[in-house]
């Protein structure tokens, strides 16, 4: 008997110290692995951090030889370290595993052997002893509930998002009505320059501040003009590196939002002349949201509250001076001349991306050059149409699918002026030579039949025209105010306005409005005769043609919008 | 060379699309002037599937062989080493998936989504060991399952859970069961799977949290037996109320029980009920009434749970991917939040429209309302079952394992001294026969 | 005495029509998994064309060394001497220089074929799945490098922790037989 009990002792004995050696290993391996996980997540990051840091140096200085040595030594060692570290965790695993499953046979056996007899307590009452572990348990139940409604309410405490179905804001965009009221594109709706408010302010001073609403600097300069909707002043601006739209407030000037317009690696290198500049196109609205596009041929919708929905690549534009034709808007449609190239390549389009998901609703190709005018949407007899200019010709296209209505052979030369409609008839200008006006209500090729009028005496090369339905002004970059009848194409008048002049002019009811690059902006008298009214200053150098809505000027200066306004 | 590329990629950007576009042929596939042919796309094949096939004969011969091991040849050490052999097996080799607490899921999802097709190897693994249950009780808990085999492995020094926390702590795995049921049914997750504390261990990787709750838990396995299976296990809810109809019971005694009461501290999880006692003077009258109370109390629990999970809805359906698209979606929308993630970026790229996005988070709101419902419900019903069952009175005249929860591990064989007599009487007559 | 054996029997009826019910109920589940069931077992793979390449594939999968890989669809590749799939965006150099390579584990190899092309390959032992590659090959490039689950590696989880984890929900099971989802010029998307 004894003997039996010496060995079970002594099996005890040995079962209790593997045991206890099984334990020390289980220890000894976790920690190596807890090391190892710990050396990974803290070191691995570090050290590629150290050498994205490398990285940036090489950047700057892409011919040293001894940065691009080291990252390569960097990265190796990363790898390296890498593959050693899942190697090691692996068979350290598996040595963990090993020590566990030791350490719980030796326990067991320990555990087995060095049982006792079991020894039963005096037996109490049974029957209390029940009743009393019966309304225990009840108890413990109730407080297990107790506890659940606590997790209950916590968990009802966690936020969840209301989908409040947006009150019907009609259809997902403005009417053409709303569009004739705001400043919805480049000069206005129909590119016309023309505004019907009566309340536009005809003096004001830049240097004094008087009449001067607000001011407000941009942070990017560029030559587009500012998109005014209802309380919002939208404007884009761009270096070499950045391209941003802005949204300003319209009562208090405060810029409520930027958004950046990211460009694809092919047009990082792109160089455009001063002239035209970063941000030469003027961005669009369509009531719901503002779109922008630049020349480095990158389009991007953002909505009124600045969040950026879309933006595309069209792929770097290949424009002589820079790409520079503004957007316009018809119904959720974003409209684009993308005119490129010489001609022959077939390159140059108008295109329509969807304004809600910036998808291609339609694209028409046309064998035409680079041009830089923009295009216009108007309303010919109850039918829209997408008038889109380069040489040669004036092409009129349905803005809602893409197809050629009619097409005017008539023009020549480097297409900068933007076209208009006024009584009835497209005028195009061709630079240096001649004014045409073309009738728009045919189909086809229409050079033979539709054309009014041509006045071949000399035309300005950058400013688009302005009409006020009975004449229609021509604005010479240097010094030269042409009036011409618009049923005829008859000069009237020659004037000379000392200054030099990018942006086009405008037509406040019954006046012109002529900004000159200094920020002066001459009043005159429109009409068969010439009559200064009178010369605001701005203070500032300006290129972008102004915008009128409803009792307020804004102008963007080289460096700063300005609302030009009386308190509301 | 530089300039080339340079010049070819910018020829070809002109025609390059936005970023949501995929895929597009931009560079054509060369034909190689050397005949260099394009090399094949490598595809190693996945397992073949008769290995899931061998799985279920695996599991079906394990639980004959445990039947017969814990009902006829009684000997928890034959018990133990098919235990570990279903460890390595069925953990180890065949890393914990699938295993039936799953396979719950995956039958719900049947049920409730026409367009999900379960692989016979899951609808077996489910049925199998509740067939077992219903006739040998939880055969399956005790000698097959890997999980409840590696908590049995840690087991040293067993502690014993005090007999009234033992049903407020089982709440858990009801309410786990309802949750895991109603996460499948909606399609939102299968959070059994995920949070599965033991599968990391047999595949030696996953998510660190759960491997360290995975830890934790067979920390506390140390001391207290099998803390998952009794308290969290929603399968073991299943297998518990099944085996308290087994045609066959597990019993501490061969024969009849002599009332030694050696055996009572026996079972490391308090599955061993004593005989019991006759009550105090009056507490029959109380109990009486307090059963009327219970009673009444119920209909008013389970339409108080209703309520309360039909409240949480909105949260619990925020379990489904689909509804946290559309609220992080609509967040941005309405600028409440800055910037986007990738998962509105993807939203986004698939060109669907907000409209039907917030319709879809919605119609599985919906569903969570009648599901969230049911949960609360099903747990109201759950305590004030067993609050009435609380204040039943049972009668044991011999000391017997409890049918629900006795994992039929074998443990208190040994301690029966009507056991021992069995066993010494098979010796001898063994060695009669020599 | 006739009430007590009366009672008994009750109980007795009680609990066998109860068992019978929970055995009809287990016969129902089985049968309806039955009539529902796949024959094919079913694995995860990646749609490609869904795969927005987030990163997520690396650091989901339970496995320490994901089973997600990238593969490349050698008839859709352009073999462009400036890979956009494996160089940075603004390589010093078009070579296979660490500090111009987009792979953190220098997973991609690239051998020369003939002027002015280069064959990209995968070599799987490197490759964490990280999906860089495939972002700068499908964005730039013409997207033949893309994300698939291996099925040699993958455990084939009941619930495939990157699965839950993908924000384009380009995770599907795929019959076995047929686990993978390639890129191809004759497939449709």
């Amino acid at each position: 008997m004894t003997q039996a009990a010496e060995r079970t002792h002594l099996w005890h004995r040995v079962a209790k110290t593997t045991a206890i050696v099984g334990g020390v290993f289980t220890g000894i391996f976790t920690v190596l692995l807890a090391a190892n996980l710990v050396g990974s997540a803290v070191l691995g990051p570090a050290r590629e951090l150290k050498l994205e840091g490398v990285k940036l140096l090489v950047q700057k200085d892409p011919a040293n030889e001894t940065l691009l040595s080291e990252i390569r030594q960097r990265d190796l060692k990363i790898r390296r370290d890498r593959i050693w570290r899942l190697d090691f965790a692996h068979k350290a695993a598996h040595m963990l595993l090993a020590s566990i499953v030791l350490l719980l046979l030796a326990g067991k056996i320990a555990g087995d052997l060095g049982k006792e007899l079991p020894h039963p307590k005096h037996a109490a009452d049974r029957g209390e002893k029940q009743v009393r572990e019966a309304r225990q348990a009840r108890w413990a139940v109730v407080g297990g509930l107790a506890l659940l409604a606590v997790g209950m309410t916590l968990v009802g405490m966690s936020g969840w998002v209301r989908f409040v179905q947006a009150e019907d804001d009609g259809p997902p965009f403005a009417s053409w009505e709303d569009k004739q009221t705001q400043w919805h594109r480049f000069r206005g709706p129909g590119g016309a320059g023309v505004t019907a408010y009566a309340n536009i302010p005809t003096s004001w001073n830049g240097k004094t501040g008087e009449g001067i609403l607000w001011k407000t600097p941009v942070p990017l300069p560029g030559r587009n003009s500012p998109v005014v909707w209802k309380d919002r002043v939208f404007l884009t601006g761009a270096d070499p590196n950045v391209r941003q739209v802005y949204c300003f407030d319209a009562k208090s000037g405060q810029m409520l939002w930027k958004g950046d317009v990211p460009t694809v690696p092919a047009a990082a290198k792109l160089e455009i002349m001063e002239d035209t500049g970063y941000a030469a196109c003027t961005a669009a609205t369509d009531g719901r949201r503002v779109y922008a596009i630049f020349p480095t041929g990158d389009v991007a919708a953002f909505d009124f509250n600045g969040r950026r929905l879309w933006h595309r690549s069209l792929g770097v534009p290949d424009s002589a001076y820079g790409y520079a034709s503004s957007l316009d808007t018809y119904e959720k449609l974003v409209l684009i001349q993308y005119d490129q190239g010489d001609g022959s390549e077939g390159q140059s389009k108008v295109l329509a991306l969807d304004g809600t998901n910036g998808q291609i609703a339609w694209e028409t190709k046309r064998d035409l050059p680079n041009s830089w005018a923009s295009p216009i949407v108007v309303d010919v007899e109850g039918k829209p149409q997408y008038v889109a200019l380069a040489d040669p010709n004036v092409i009129a296209y349905n803005p809602a699918d893409g197809k050629e209505i009619w097409r005017a052979e008539c023009l020549g030369g480097d297409i900068a002026p933007s076209p208009i409609y006024a009584g009835g008839l497209i005028l195009a200008l061709e630079p240096y030579a001649q004014l045409v006006a073309v009738k728009p209500t045919g189909t086809g090729n229409v050079t033979e039949t539709h054309i009014a009028w041509r006045m071949e005496e000399g035309a300005p090369d950058i400013c688009s025209p302005v009409s006020d339905g009975t004449y229609v002004y021509l604005l010479e970059t240097a010094d030269l105010l042409i009036c011409c009848k618009l049923d005829t194409g008859e000069k009237v008048y020659e004037q000379e306005i000392k200054g030099d002049y990018q942006a086009s002019p405008s037509i406040v009811g019954d006046k012109l409005y002529i900004l000159d690059v200094k920020g002066v902006m001459h009043i005159g008298q429109a009409g068969p005769e010439y009559k200064e009214l009178g010369k605001c200053e701005l203070g500032e150098e300006c290129h972008a043609s102004p915008a009128f809505v409803d009792g307020r000027i804004y102008i963007r200066g080289n460096e700063n919008l300005y609302c030009i306004g009386q308190a509301p | 060379m530089i300039r080339f590329a340079r010049l070819a990629v910018l020829a070809v950007a002109l025609l390059v699309p936005c970023l949501e576009v995929q895929g597009e042929i931009r560079f054509p596939p060369p034909e190689f002037e050397s005949g260099h042919q394009f090399p094949e796309t490598t595809s190693p094949g996945a397992q073949p599937v008769f290995h899931e096939y061998v799985d279920v004969a695996v599991l079906v011969l394990g639980l004959l062989l445990a039947s017969y091991l814990i009902f006829k040849r009684r000997s928890r050490r034959a018990i133990f080493i098919l235990m570990i052999g279903a460890l390595l097996y069925f953990g180890f080799l065949r890393d914990g998936c699938i295993c039936p607490i799953g396979a719950i899921q995956n039958v719900t999802l049947t049920a409730f989504d026409s367009s999900y097709a379960i692989p016979l190897t899951a609808a077996a693994f489910f049925v199998i060991p509740l067939v077992f249950a219903l006739f040998y009780g939880r055969v399956f808990c005790g000698a097959i399952c890997p999980l409840g085999a590696i908590q049995d492995a840690v087991l040293i020094r067993p502690v014993a859970v005090p007999r009234w926390l033992e049903s407020g702590l089982r709440l858990m795995a009801y309410t786990y069961l309802g949750a895991a049921v109603l996460f499948a049914a909606t399609g939102s997750a299968f959070i059994i799977c995920r949070y599965d504390p033991f599968v990391g261990f047999f595949r030696l990787g996953g998510n660190w949290n759960i491997l360290i709750i995975g830890a934790s838990l067979l920390l506390i396995g140390l001391f207290i037996g099998r803390p998952y299976c009794r308290f969290l296990c929603p399968y073991g809810i299943v297998l518990r109320n099944l085996s308290r109809l087994s045609k066959r019971r597990v019993t501490i005694t061969p024969s009849e029980c002599v009332q030694c009461r050696l055996c009572e501290d026996a079972c490391p999880f308090g599955a061993i009920r004593e005989p019991t006692g006759d009550w105090p003077e009056g507490e029959y009258k109380i109990a009486k009434r307090r059963l009327a109370l219970f009673l009444a109390l119920l209909p008013i629990l389970v339409a108080a749970g209703a309520w309360g999970g039909y409240t949480l809805r909105n949260q619990l359906a925020g379990m489904h991917p689909r509804v946290r698209t559309a609220e992080r979606v609509y967040l941005e929308e309405n600028a409440k939040v800055e910037g986007t993630t990738d998962v509105s970026d993807a939203f986004r790229a698939t060109g669907q429209t907000t409209e039907l996005l917030y319709t879809d988070a919605t119609a599985i709101r919906n569903r969570f309302a009648l599901g969230g419902a049911l949960l609360g419900g099903f747990i109201g019903l759950v305590v004030g079952g067993k609050l009435i069952g609380l204040s039943v009175r049972r009668r044991r005249t011999e000391y017997e394992a409890d049918p629900a929860g006795c994992f039929a591990c074998g443990r208190c064989y040994q301690s029966c001294p009507k056991e021992h007599e069995r066993l010494k009487k098979s010796a001898e007559a063994m060695a009669a026969r020599v | 005495m006739a009430d007590k054996q009366e009672s008994m029997n009750r109980r007795k009826f009680l609990r066998e029509g109860l068992w019978g019910a929970c055995l009809a109920g287990v016969g129902t589940a089985a049968g309806l998994s039955i009539a529902r069931n796949n024959r094919d077992n079913m694995v995860w793979q990646i749609d490609p064309y869904k795969c927005i390449a987030c990163g997520n594939c690396a650091t989901y999968c339970v496995l320490e060394e994901s089973a997600v890989k990238c593969v490349q669809a050698y008839a859709m590749c352009g073999y462009c001497d400036l890979c956009t799939g494996y160089l940075v965006p603004e390589p010093k150099a078009l070579d296979t220089g660490a500090e111009n390579e987009l792979c953190p584990t220098g997973a991609i190899k690239r051998t020369y074929v003939e002027d002015p092309y280069y064959e990209y390959t995968i070599d799987e032992s490197l490759c964490n799945g990280c999906g860089k590659c495939v972002k700068g090959c499908t964005v730039f490039g013409n997207g033949s490098l893309f994300l698939q689950v291996r099925h040699d590696r993958c455990k084939n989880c009941n619930e495939c922790a990157i699965a839950a984890a993908c924000p384009s929900q380009a995770f599907r099971r795929v019959p076995a037989d047929q686990p993978y989802l390639l890129k191809g010029a004759e497939q449709e998307p």
